[in-house]
């Protein structure tokens, strides 16, 4: 059996949900950006598989797209540490289950 | 490359790099899934390299495995004071429950979908390409991530810098805990010293 397109794919797949998970259920704000940081990984992973497998164009152009995702990603998790020290600095902790200024 | 070698390549990074993101959410410490993170970042890296895509691979490796677990490790010992546990919220159990349908739903399409695939030759001299389309076509929007990039780190800087009066009371705060006395109460922290000033010349 050869390794294909849906090897990469179920591969990124799986990665994604596992980032999804730890996204969704961690409770310090650094794990979440974590998990946020393997759900690009892995859809950065997808693109590069179909480029790997798609005609020269669509290998060129989904390249330059991962390029743009990875500098994106860097801002994002850049300012989201930013905010994370902020919250800290005023509360003393980064734990998004006692963040909750905002609860009715 | 022989059929045997990259399956061996492919196989092996495909489970460093999801043994690196369940380590991730099972470990207790959040400085080891940080590590546990690089591990998994090293893998995608080398799978891009099984993709014959060495410019992303290294791109990944650069930023990925470089900056941002740096960063990551820098955010983690900056706060000091917050929890190191890597434990898990009560909404787990509802999540985990979307995530499997989320994971089954696209596994699925990964599978069953004909994505009309062709194996032609890699791309040869792929950062040349990648700068020359970034130059030409992709113009605009490099521009605009050129920004985004700036805007984001000052944004970033301008966030996480410390007021003078901030910097003081973080400081004293510090200072009394090294000193082993009880830990300030956050609203003690947060009221700045100023207006007991105030307070006593009025």
């Amino acid at each position: 059996m050869t390794i294909g397109l849906e090897h990469y794919l179920a591969l990124g797949a799986i990665l994604f949900c596992i980032g999804f998970f730890i996204a969704l259920s961690k409770k310090n704000a650094v794990g979440v950006l974590i998990g946020v940081e393997l759900m690009l990984n892995a859809v950065n992973l997808t693109l590069v598989a179909f480029s790997r497998f798609g005609s020269a164009e669509v290998a060129l152009s989904t390249q330059v797209f991962v390029v743009f995702i990875i500098a994106v990603a860097a801002a994002e998790v850049a300012v989201g540490l930013a905010l994370a020290l902020v919250v800290y600095r005023n509360r003393q902790t980064i734990s998004v289950d006692r963040t909750t200024l905002l609860k009715g | 490359m022989s059929d045997f070698g990259f399956h061996l390549a492919f196989w092996s990074l495909a489970a460093m790099t999801l043994g690196g993101a369940s380590m991730i959410m099972i470990s207790r410490n959040l400085i080891h899934a940080v590590i546990w993170l690089v591990m998994s970042m090293l893998g995608i890296a080398g799978l891009y390299l099984t993709l014959s895509a060495d410019f992303i691979a290294v791109v990944q490796v650069l930023i990925y495995v470089g900056a941002i677990s740096v960063l990551m490790l820098f955010a983690i010992m900056l706060t000091p004071r917050a929890e190191r546990d890597n434990s898990q919220t009560k909404a787990s159990a509802p999540a985990a429950l979307v995530v499997i349908l989320v994971m089954i739903s696209t596994l699925w399409v990964a599978v069953d979908t004909d994505w009309g695939a062709v194996r032609e030759a890699a791309l040869t001299e792929q950062a040349r390409l990648i700068g020359e389309s970034l130059i030409k076509h992709y113009i605009l929007p490099f521009e605009i991530g050129a920004v985004l990039l700036t805007a984001a780190l000052v944004g970033a800087i301008a966030l996480a810098r410390q007021d003078d009066e901030d910097a003081a009371v973080h400081a004293a705060s510090l200072q009394a805990e090294l000193e082993g006395e009880e830990s300030i109460d956050p609203v003690d922290v947060v009221d700045p010293p100023i207006v007991s000033d105030t307070e006593a010349t009025s």
